[in-house]
């Protein structure tokens, strides 16, 4: 028992990175109906940038953030201005097809610029004042503080950004945007702005989540691949434009695939997701928590 | 009869080629080949009938590993494994196209992501029956007994000369099959599926057989690539081949049948001729696509034919 | 570097100093040999380790005057870790470039596909990494045309194992590895052995290379209490696993693949590659003097030590023009004549002191694998 609470906590830290991604992807979809191959690539990027401004620029933690979260914002304006803006007269199938070909070449331009190997963020999380203070020992779970602090700031992210949706103006022009983009139009919501917000708020929590898991896992060019994937499952398995579905279902993956990895067999665990995917989309398409109406 | 002809012609100037080139040209057209069959396979589903795929690696491998399997079972011929790819990976098509009925767009396209992902896992984990990453390897094509005459089949000629032969009955079915009753039946299910309903359309047979003649010709593109390479890897069948043909199909322009094709021509080509930016390659070809669909999103063909008709 | 260095080395070598009579004619040709690795795609970090390997050499041979009166040119290809693309490389080296022989490539499902075209032209490959017995396996015994200068997987496994049992005294052994060729052969090669030998296989793992997240399956593997953990697959992850595994405090003779060698790993692994175990091909502090050498005149040109993906590029790549010059021109089925059987007093920098280019009827060589231990960030042999 003890060891299945562990299993569990294992995956609400994967999971957390997860929604981390999704929820960015969810929005993107839900609101400009783009489906964004290159999201993976934010997530390298903001990796990246993490350890270029901890151990090049030797910033502290948080203003590392905030340089993470600028670049991040600065990927999403060139990914808006390249996947959303010149393609939203045409097929959505454009957008799927152009934002593969952008994460081909960021993947492949992080190749040329950081080399192949994998890089990894040295931050010591017990050396940083407030940080230092998050406990590791769980009842029978233990955690290092790198590992809780992903969950924490997934929490904290994820309420800003609800709070943000639920009672600001930008917030609910992105919601109207997603309920009717034409109506949204007429009641002055500007498309356009909405749009660049969109993508540099998807984009940031994907820097971040990045950043965090830099210091646990690895950075390389390909990192995005798997990590946008799961994304993916995770967006469909939340419905598709849902960004709660999406939270709760990022912990489900997270949570499973750890269990998967424990109990049946390790090599399973990217396929369980997968097939999770196939039997949802062919018995319950809206989601676990979609509304029928979203479907198609 | 326009278009029978100049086919005809191109696939005898090809015919003739291989007296003119070296094997490593031969070896390029060969692969020409296999990218034509897999991106108008592809155009068949997702230019005419509008139901967007990624899993036309997956199609590919199925056929390579029927190939492999029943020639390592049971020794069987090339010959009897073209129709048995193009059988397996079609009744894996009409796997995939169940969810279709059901699913459009972007769903549709992550459902085939995962599709291909699964084959692609199962294929190299999957050790005792497909020999996992390793892969399996195959004899050399038997030398053909017409009785009269014995054709050596082992070596890159003959064998490009079948591929050569194949690829052209190949696309002669899909021409057959998207400007017959069922290829206006999928042009009307990609334009408006809810009308294509409505005046009498079975929409359902219509995705399904999109679907199985995808990845029947994709089936039997896998065949003679395992025989070519005389061998199968699962990486040689990952979401990348997927992506290149799609990038394939939309550069040269969905739904027109010549696009893709051209498409395929020039995807095979521009990495032989960038060769020497191996470095940069991919980053290029990244940058390619966004600007190709961004410029162009109807694709060269589609482009031109909207200027001719203006 | 000087003349008189170069002497000296060429001395260490013990290589047949009797300089041959240097053609000078068509000196203004170079002559051109072809190197085809994965430049894109996963397997490009070790393709790109592994090509310093190729230039070095034949920077080196250049420098002492190319080969046969001419200058040497090293024409690459990428093969993109896919056999249709190799087959198609190996075809524009050999047919467009006319090259005499190809060192390539790493993954060795395109090396088998490759060198069995590359045979039909009489055009001999030398490996550029791949290390699966599968791709010597394929050669018709008494007549390979792939040349691996070093031992197969099968016996990097095998030795392997017999340390773990033998030298490290433990014989409760878990494995992970990953689902790639090398990751799952050198899995079942080391199950096999350890079983031989007296150990007992505790559990087995596999893995999707690139996975990020091990801990629930470390997790599980500590209340297993294995005395040993063997990791087989590529670097980054095992330097990730290593790490997840000191985190939740999984305590083990940790054991890898070659491929965890570089100086990289450890930089990755951090302080949680304190003892971990690694088969071992070549090290920059070598025993072999060869190797030795080798190592020295490498840390002059670069600001990093050679490691294994360089030693075994260069092997690779200075055997076959060694073999040409022996042969006097640029003619495949000749050098492969020469590699059969005419190479074996040609020392080589991979292996223990006294290696050689002695390759046997399927085309590898045998010597046995250094089991390198890491201490204070350092790998050493002599643990």
């Amino acid at each position: 028992m003890d060891l299945f609470l562990q299993y569990v906590a294992n995956g609400v830290v994967t999971g957390s990175t997860y929604v981390l991604v999704a929820v960015g992807l969810t929005l993107i979809f839900g609101i400009l109906g783009v489906v964004n191959f290159a999201h993976g690539e934010f997530y390298m990027i903001g990796g990246y940038v993490g350890i270029l401004a901890i151990t090049v620029l030797k910033l502290p933690v948080f203003a590392a953030i905030a340089v993470v979260l600028l670049a991040a914002a600065v990927i999403g304006l060139l990914a808006e201005a390249i996947l959303h803006k010149p393609l939203k007269s045409h097929d959505a199938t454009n957008s799927i097809i152009s934002s593969f070909g952008l994460a081909v070449a960021l993947q492949n331009a992080a190749l040329v610029v950081m080399g192949p190997q994998p890089q990894r963020l040295n931050l010591d999380v017990s050396k940083i004042p407030i940080l230092a203070s998050i406990p590791t020992d769980f009842g029978p779970v233990f955690l290092p503080q790198q590992r809780t602090l992903i969950p924490l700031t997934m929490v904290i992210l994820i309420g800003v950004l609800y709070v943000i949706l639920k009672y600001t103006w930008t917030g609910r022009s992105l919601r109207a945007m997603a309920q009717h983009p034409t109506v949204a139009r007429l009641c002055g919501v500007r498309i356009q702005s909405v749009a660049v917000v969109t993508f540099m708020v998807g984009a940031g929590l994907a820097g971040i989540a990045g950043m965090l898991m830099s210091s646990i896992f690895f950075v390389y060019p390909v990192v995005g691949n798997m990590i946008a994937l799961k994304a993916f499952t995770v967006v469909i398995l939340g419905g598709m434009g849902n960004v709660a579905g999406a939270a709760v279902a990022g912990l489900l993956l997270g949570i499973t695939e750890s269990l998967t990895s424990a109990y049946l067999a390790n090599g399973m665990r990217d396929i369980v997701g997968f097939v999770i995917v196939i039997l949802m989309l062919l018995f319950r398409p809206q989601g676990l928590f979609g509304k029928v109406a979203e479907r198609s | 009869m326009k278009p029978y002809l100049t086919g005809l012609g191109i696939a005898l100037a090809l015919a003739f080629a291989p007296f003119f080139l070296g094997g490593y040209e031969t070896n390029v057209l060969m692969m020409m080949l296999f990218f034509i069959i897999l991106a108008v396979g592809l155009d068949l589903v997702a230019g005419y009938c509008g139901q967007f795929s990624f899993a036309t690696g997956a199609f590919y491998g199925l056929g390579a590993y029927t190939a492999a399997i029943l020639n390592r079972d049971m020794g069987s011929p090339i010959w009897l494994n073209l129709p048995a790819g193009a059988l397996v990976a079609g009744l894996f098509g009409l796997l995939l196209g169940i969810p279709a009925l059901r699913l459009k767009g972007h769903f549709l396209a992550i459902v085939t992501i995962a599709f291909q992902t699964i084959v692609y896992l199962t294929i190299s984990q999957w050790t005792s029956f497909t020999g996992g990453q390793v892969g399996l390897s195959l004899a050399n094509p038997a030398p053909l007994n017409l009785g009269f005459v014995t054709i050596e089949m082992g070596s890159l000629r003959s064998y490009y000369w079948l591929t050569l032969a194949v690829s052209v009955i190949c696309l002669l079915v899909a021409w057959r099959l998207a400007h017959s009753r069922i290829g206006s039946e999928w042009i009307a299910i990609r334009d408006d599926e809810t009308l294509a309903a409505a005046v009498g359309i079975d929409t359902t047979r219509g995705k399904l057989s999109a679907f199985v003649a995808s990845a029947a010709l994709a089936g039997v593109a896998g065949v003679l690539t395992a025989h070519a390479l005389r061998g199968v890897t699962p990486d040689d069948y990952t979401i990348w081949i997927s992506a290149t043909v799609v990038a394939m199909m939309v550069l040269g322009g969905r739904g027109t049948f010549i696009g893709p094709i051209l498409g395929a021509v020039f995807l095979v080509l521009v990495p032989e001729l960038l060769g020497k930016f191996a470095e940069y390659k991919m980053l290029i070809y990244g940058v390619l696509l966004v600007l190709a669909i961004t410029l162009m999103p109807e694709g060269v063909i589609g482009r031109l034919r909207k200027r001719a008709a203006r | 570097m000087t003349l008189l260095s170069r002497r000296q080395i060429l001395a260490a070598m013990g290589a047949t100093v009797a300089a041959p009579a240097i053609v000078r004619a068509q000196s203004g040709e170079p002559l051109k040999i072809g190197g085809m690795l994965p430049f894109s795609g996963p397997a490009s970090i070790e393709g790109r380790q592994i090509v310093q390997g190729l230039q070095f050499a034949v920077a080196e041979w250049n420098e002492k005057g190319g080969v046969l009166g001419r200058k040497i040119e090293l024409v690459l290809e990428d093969d993109e870790s896919n056999s249709t693309k190799g087959v198609t490389a190996v075809r524009r080296l050999i047919e467009r470039e006319k090259v005499p022989f190809i060192i390539g490539t790493y993954a060795s499902a395109v090396a088998i596909a490759a060198s069995k075209v590359a045979a039909e032209y009489k055009i001999p490959m030398l490996s550029g990494g791949s290390t699966g017995a599968g791709a010597t396996d394929q050669n018709t015994a008494g007549d390979p045309w792939f040349f691996r200068s070093w031992p197969d997987s099968n016996a990097q496994g095998e030795d392997t194992a017999k340390a773990i049992v033998e030298k490290f005294k433990k014989t409760k052994v878990s494995i992970i590895h990953d689902n790639t060729n090398y990751g799952v052969t050198l899995a079942e090669q080391v199950t096999r052995v350890v079983n031989g030998v007296g150990g007992q296989i505790v559990s087995k793992d596999g893995f999707n290379a690139g996975e990020q997240d091990f801990s629930s399956m470390l997790t599980r593997l500590r209340s297993l209490r294995p005395e040993a953990v063997y990791i087989g697959g590529w670097a980054g992850d095992g330097a990730n696993i290593l790490r997840q595994a000191a985190e939740i405090g999984l305590r083990a003779q940790f054991v890898g693949s070659g491929s965890m060698l570089s100086d990289d790993f450890i930089k990755l692994a951090g302080p949680a590659s304190e003892g971990f175990a690694v088969a071992s091909l070549f090290e920059a502090s070598t025993p072999n003097p060869v190797g030795k050498a080798f190592a020295e005149r490498w840390r002059k040109k670069h600001d990093f030590d050679a490691n294994t993906f360089s030693s075994l590029g260069y092997d690779s790549t200075n055997i076959a023009i060694e073999a040409l010059r022996r042969v006097g021109k640029s003619d495949g089925l000749e050098i492969q004549k020469m590699l059969k059987s005419g190479m074996k007093d040609f020392p080589i920098v991979q292996g223990p002191a006294g290696a050689t280019a002695a390759f046997d009827e399927k085309g590898s060589v045998k010597f046995p694998n250094f089991i390198a231990v890491i201490k204070d960030g350092k790998r050493r042999l002599d643990i």
